[in-house]
């Protein structure tokens, strides 16, 4: 898995590894609204990023992210 | 080709993986060969993320033959987790996943709350009315915050000791309460002493103490399994020395996700191997390549006096490796050769070469020929009366590795490689031989087998099958079985898939129920012959109603059949059954993957059609014209009690 630089293939690597289907407005929602999320996700996500950059990611930022938007600035700004 | 994760994702995006599930075996064996060791549990939680997007039902109408598990997993802490990498691992065993996910920190009421999650009130066990109702198999995860929940701070390794005895005698009191609840199996594991608890104490002495309590505490949950037939505990000790960390820090924290995420990978190959064993799928047979598999060397280049399995380096690795494979031979893990070589070096050199720890007698079938290996897996299969899914085949050559998954599917395939110290681990990465309980039937089955090659001589020595049948002397007793004769009830009907009239097995709690119940009719039947005694080779099960008996299963072991037990058995049953009076027999057969060869053995013993269900078919027997029992066998029937007053 590549680093997802732009938002735009953050939000493709996250429909692939998560097997959501996200389009490109779903990122300021609420991941509560998100169809088919569950609170295990970001557990997912987090487990997979870290799995495969071998870089340690801030866990608990990541876990209060309210939007995938927000994720994707939280790995931004790790970067 | 495409990467086999990427066929998962083009499937699950085109909607059909629930229409190639039986697709899934092969793709996640290829996935697991492939992959970077690194990545490997990583891609195998990917591939069961997708997975368990598709819909269960989905898949059973597509193939309603997959054998489905409702799995229900509690636990101390957020558990979630297991669903990917366990949906993943039940489907590379061509299993089902149906999870049901309890409530965060609340196993004790999951587990034990008759109205709860897992033990819906509803309908019982379609295969017959013999389960209550509840998951097939309660996963309860404990980590090292189930005791330190209850120890205050600060502490002294005395608290701990307090604390584990409180929540082990919980523990015991929930395995107790959940057997009266579920014949399912229950699965608690042991718990690793983490060093972020053990070094808060700095002095030597209490951190040894600490390490003794807490050992005692996880001795004891593992010797709770000793009292109860349907508890598994898995040690997770094993896990962590292979794997580790057990756990990460931060998600323990923020998400109360206590158990890391490989341990988690780990823990559900394990419960694979034990869904598999519960649904009849243990493998039975281990097939050995010889050259640089058990050998170093080639034998046909280098000569018996060129091959070694001792004395140098790399020969003693492969000794190793052969006491390993004799190891679980001792435990009726079968064992057979399929070499490339000429058979009378490879039987020579198994006689007489000093270095080696298997000999021939060890073997119940060698292939020592220069035919494709796939042909000879299925040529052992089928001469052992197995199917190929009963095989695992080890080999260090690639190219063999590759020719027996492409040849023969349903065979799992052991990928050796040029450095024999790592064949054992790759020998015990998967628990292919994985059962319950270990019997006596189990210790003695290389012996049996090889009674069963002399019975082949016999046969083929004699004029018909009518004169190999008289010279064979077989007897056959029929009676309740004793208690310790109950593990190997249960295992012989999970291991039963030809005679199997109904699918139903019984899980290990079982029988011990079955025979304290006084409506149902419970028998095993032993069979010998002049060679030695079979053991327990079939069962039983009938539930009396009104003034008749209706068989609920009968399974056979397939070591005996053609032999005519199962006709005199029923001949026998039907008689005793008209003795005590009652007026009918009734029966069915249900069609499963494996069983169609029993399809007309009630009707070809005189039972008529009643109705049909589905493919389901009822049969009863009226007891007037009763079948003869076969004349060359001599049988005992023997039932300890009468039929219930009201039938």
């Amino acid at each position: 898995m590549r680093e997802p630089d732009s938002l735009e293939a953050f939000l493709r690597m996250v429909g692939e590894e998560l097997d959501l289907t996200v389009g490109d407005g779903d990122a300021d929602r609420d991941l509560a609204d998100l169809p088919g999320w569950d609170s295990m996700n970001l557990l997912r996500l987090v487990t997979l990023l870290e799995a495969d950059s071998g870089r340690r990611l801030p866990v608990r930022a990541v876990l209060e992210a309210r939007s995938l938007a927000e994720i994707h600035s939280v790995l931004e700004r790790q970067a | 080709m495409t990467p086999p994760l990427d066929r998962l994702r083009a499937l699950r995006a085109g909607g059909g993986l629930a229409a190639a599930y039986h697709e899934v075996p092969g793709l996640l064996a290829e996935l697991l060969d492939d992959a970077d060791p690194a990545r490997r549990t990583a891609d195998l939680c990917r591939a069961g993320r997708l997975l368990a997007g598709a819909d269960p039902e989905a898949v059973l109408r597509h193939h309603p033959d997959t054998p489905a598990l409702t799995v229900a997993i509690t636990g101390q802490s957020t558990v979630g987790e297991l669903v990917d990498p366990l949906t993943a691992e039940l489907a590379r065993h061509g299993l089902l996943l149906r999870p049901l996910l309890g409530d965060f920190g609340g196993y004790l009421r999951d587990l034990t709350d008759p109205a709860g999650l897992f033990h819906p009130a509803g309908p019982v066990h379609p295969a017959g009315p013999v389960h209550p109702a509840g998951p097939d198999l309660a996963l309860c995860l404990l980590d090292a915050e189930t005791v330190f929940a209850e120890v205050p701070t600060p502490w002294q390794p005395e608290d701990v000791a307090a604390a584990a005895d409180r929540v082990l005698g919980r523990l015991a009191g929930l395995v107790a309460e959940y057997r009266q609840l579920s014949a399912g199996t229950l699965v608690l594991n042991t718990v690793p002493l983490l060093r972020t608890h053990s070094h808060q104490l700095v002095d030597h002495r209490s951190r040894a103490r600490l390490g003794a309590v807490w050992r005692e505490f996880n001795a004891g949950l593992l010797r709770l399994a000793e009292d109860h037939p349907s508890l598994v505990v898995i040690d997770l000790d094993p896990l962590v020395a292979d794997g580790g960390p057990a756990y990460d820090p931060r998600l323990a924290g923020y998400a109360k996700a206590r158990l890391s995420t490989p341990l988690l990978a780990a823990y559900a190959r394990e419960i694979g191997h034990l869904a598999r064993a519960l649904r009849g799928k243990t493998r039975k047979c281990l097939v050995l390549d010889l050259d640089h598999t058990l050998w170093d060397g080639v034998l046909a280049e280098d000569g018996p006096e060129g091959v070694a399995a001792a004395g140098t380096l790399r020969g003693e690795a492969f000794g190793g490796f052969q006491r390993h494979v004799r190891q679980l031979a001792s435990q009726g893990v079968l064992l057979a050769v399929s070499s490339k070589n000429d058979e009378a070096q490879v039987l020579e050199t198994l006689r007489d070469h000093p270095d080696l720890v298997l000999r021939e007698p060890d073997f119940v079938r060698i292939n020592a020929n220069w035919s494709d290996k796939a042909g000879n897996l299925l040529d052992i299969a089928d001469r052992l009366g197995l199917a190929p899914d009963a095989l695992v085949f080890a080999d260090d050559s690639p190219a063999e590795q590759a020719q027996v998954r492409h040849g023969a599917p349903g065979v799992a395939v052991l990928p050796l490689d040029d450095e024999p110290a790592l064949h054992p681990v790759r020998l015990l990465a998967d628990g292919w031989f994985d059962v319950p309980r270990l019997t006596d039937e189990d210790r003695d089955r290389t012996a049996q087998y090889r009674m069963e090659g002399q019975r082949s001589r016999l046969r083929e020595g004699s004029g018909s099958l009518a004169e190999f049948l008289a010279q064979l002397g077989v007897t056959v007793e029929v009676g309740p079985p004793s208690p310790h004769e109950y593990p190997r009830l249960a295992q012989l009907t999970q291991r039963t898939n030809q005679f199997n009239l109904t699918g139903m097995r019984l899980q290990p709690a079982e029988p011990a129920l079955l025979a304290d119940d006084p409506e149902r009719l419970l028998l095993a039947v032993r069979s010998a012959d002049r060679f030695g005694p079979n053991g327990l080779v079939g069962v039983v099960l009938g539930r009396y109603t009104e003034d008749r008996l209706l068989l609920e299963n009968v399974w056979l072991s397939c070591r005996v059949l053609t032999r005519g037990v199962e006709q005199a058995c029923l001949a026998a049953l039907l008689a005793h059954a008209a003795a005590e009076g009652l007026g009918a027999v009734d029966a069915y057969y249900r069609p499963t993957v494996r069983n169609h060869r029993v399809r007309d053995f009630y009707p070809a013993l005189g039972f008529t059609e009643l109705a049909r269900e589905g493919d389901q078919v009822y049969y009863r027997h009226d007891l007037t014209e009763r079948p003869d029992a076969p004349g060359h066998i001599r049988l005992d029937l023997r039932v300890d009690r009468p039929r219930p007053s009201h039938a």
